[in-house]
């Protein structure tokens, strides 16, 4: 603990901090709707076919980011034209573009001469090499994604539940779901810098999950998804300073613990409302 | 001079006015040439053997998938064009509710239902007189997904109840009610149609009831076999020919 301390001093570790509270905020936000729509695949290969855009950008030598944004929007994009498109069922259709874009990746990742450990970095993220940048566009989604879901919440709930009804009143359906695959796309683009392709999803489906565990009002739904996203990352954080843990498995693991505690806690009181 | 009557309110004008409808579900035509008019204030049954299109044909009815040829008009105009007079309308699907995990509470979903009217009642006010009017105010803290199968129906009739509406479509909405329930839900229906003038239509598969509420009945098998009152409409021969030789046999011998 006396070393997370010290750690706080580094502006780095405050970075860190910060990048971590913000993804846990966002991740949690959008992972509410990710868990109800179910769309947790979909980031899963929205995150996987990240690959190809950071390979772009080594190989053009820019800022990865820059490279990285575009191309999962445009995937992103894609997918849900193509899943439209066709009667295949979407998880055939997720695992054919997720296969072909990890296909791609890879040939342009063998093409990268030299150091390739920026490349691999990206399995697993490094929350400590965030920048202000990194900060600033999460930050930036933040605001984006809350403003726009809080402001149409009605509809989002009314077309998470029913596309039917919801299109019946009004609700421009095909609009919002593509709104949100832009939003979930580029979350997961931002997140995979501190957090790595691998482990991207946990922050969008952990803490929505367990919130769903613990209630069953909508409103506390959402509010425990951004809390349990946050608190997370915190805790995570802590664990890895203290630890010397990596930092984005740390808070991995604190969501996975929280989600197992949860469950545990729902068990052990429907049997006592039982007895 | 009389007044200008704004037309969505023109009682001489049908509610919905269907004309040489045609769906086509893949290359094949589920609905084939139908056309019909619902006027305000009337209450109308699809009736037909499964697969007869009666989904479809509601579906197509409410632009929710694309129609083959014909027009389709609600309340004197183009679907595409209500505007705001689509919150006239309240459609209750088969399986609203696909997920019952759904974390939200009886009061949030009636809420769902509620658009700001001028005419209207306050949010809160029109929730609880929703809710109060399906016999299911004291479920309001309830989460869905604890709701057994009658009361997740009020409660969704609820949600159509919360603004006053002027259409009401029911796809094969009483399909889990117990019959005290379903007595009660048509009971509720006629005073909606007789006190504000609401238009139902509904998909059903009970004839009875279809019989006993109900001022015009639709015999639907791809194209539409018979329609009128339902003295006439459920006539023998047209069940026949609506049911197939199966179904007529199966009733003569009760």
């Amino acid at each position: 603990m006396q070393d997370f301390l010290t750690l706080l001093h580094y502006p780095f570790m405050q970075r860190a901090i910060a990048a971590g509270v913000l993804m846990g905020l966002l991740c949690g936000f959008l992972g509410s709707f990710v868990a109800l729509r179910q769309l947790s695949f979909f980031s899963h290969a929205v995150g996987h076919a990240a690959l190809v855009g950071i390979a772009m950008g080594v190989l053009l030598q820019v800022e990865p980011t820059w490279t990285l944004l575009p191309f999962t929007l445009l995937f992103g994009v894609a997918v849900l034209y193509l899943i439209d498109q066709t009667d295949l069922w979407s998880d055939s259709i997720l695992n054919i573009v997720l296969s072909g874009a990890l296909a791609i990746g890879v040939i342009l990742a063998s093409f990268i001469k030299g150091y390739r450990g920026n490349l691999m970095g990206v399995l697993f993220g490094d929350i400590l090499a965030v920048n202000l940048t990194d900060i600033g566009l999460t930050f930036l989604l933040l605001i984006l994604s809350v403003s726009i879901l809080l402001a149409t919440l009605r509809q989002q709930i009314l077309l998470t539940l029913n596309q039917a009804v919801a299109k019946v009143q009004g609700v421009s359906v095909q609009f919002h779901r593509y709104l949100f695959v832009v939003l979930l796309s580029l979350t997961v683009a931002v997140a995979i810098k501190a957090v790595g392709i691998l482990l991207v999803n946990a922050f969008l489906v952990i803490p929505a999950s367990t919130a769903k565990l613990l209630s069953h009002q909508f409103k506390p739904y959402l509010i425990g998804s951004v809390a349990i996203g946050a608190f997370s990352s915190v805790i995570g954080m802590i664990v890895s300073g203290s630890l010397n843990f990596p930092s984005g498995p740390s808070i991995v693991l604190v969501q996975f613990c929280l989600f197992l505690l949860v469950f545990g806690f729902t068990k052990l009181t429907a049997s006592w409302i039982k007895l | 001079m009389t007044p200008d009557i704004p037309p969505q309110f023109d009682a001489s004008i049908p509610v919905i006015k269907i004309d040489g409808l045609t769906v086509h579900r893949g290359r094949y035509a589920a609905v084939e040439n139908v056309s019909f008019e619902l006027m305000p204030g009337t209450s109308s049954a699809i009736v037909g053997p499964n697969g007869s299109g009666k989904s479809t044909l509601v579906q197509a009815i409410l632009d929710l998938i694309p129609r083959t040829t014909g027009s389709v008009q609600i309340f004197g105009r183009p679907i595409r064009k209500l505007g705001t007079l689509r919150h006239d309308i309240g459609y209750m699907p088969q399986n609203f509710i696909f997920d019952r995990g759904f974390p939200i509470s009886v009061t949030e979903l009636v809420q769902l239902g509620w658009v700001k009217t001028e005419r209207g009642m306050s949010r809160n006010a029109a929730i609880t007189q929703a809710l109060q009017r399906v016999n299911a105010a004291h479920l309001r803290h309830q989460a869905i997904g604890t709701l057994s199968g009658g009361e997740l129906k009020r409660v969704l009739l609820a949600y159509c109840l919360v603004v006053p509406r002027r259409l009401l479509i029911l796809d094969e909405a009483f399909a889990e009610v117990d019959v005290q329930g379903e007595a009660d839900f048509y009971t509720l229906l006629d005073e909606l149609r007789r006190e504000e003038s609401w238009t139902v239509l509904q998909v059903s598969h009970d004839l009875e009831m279809v019989g006993r509420h109900c001022d015009q009945v639709l015999c639907l098998n791809r194209s539409l076999v018979c329609s009128g009152q339902p003295e006439a409409a459920l006539s023998p021969q047209n069940l026949l020919q609506t049911y197939g030789p199966a179904f007529s046999r199966y009733h003569h011998h009760h």
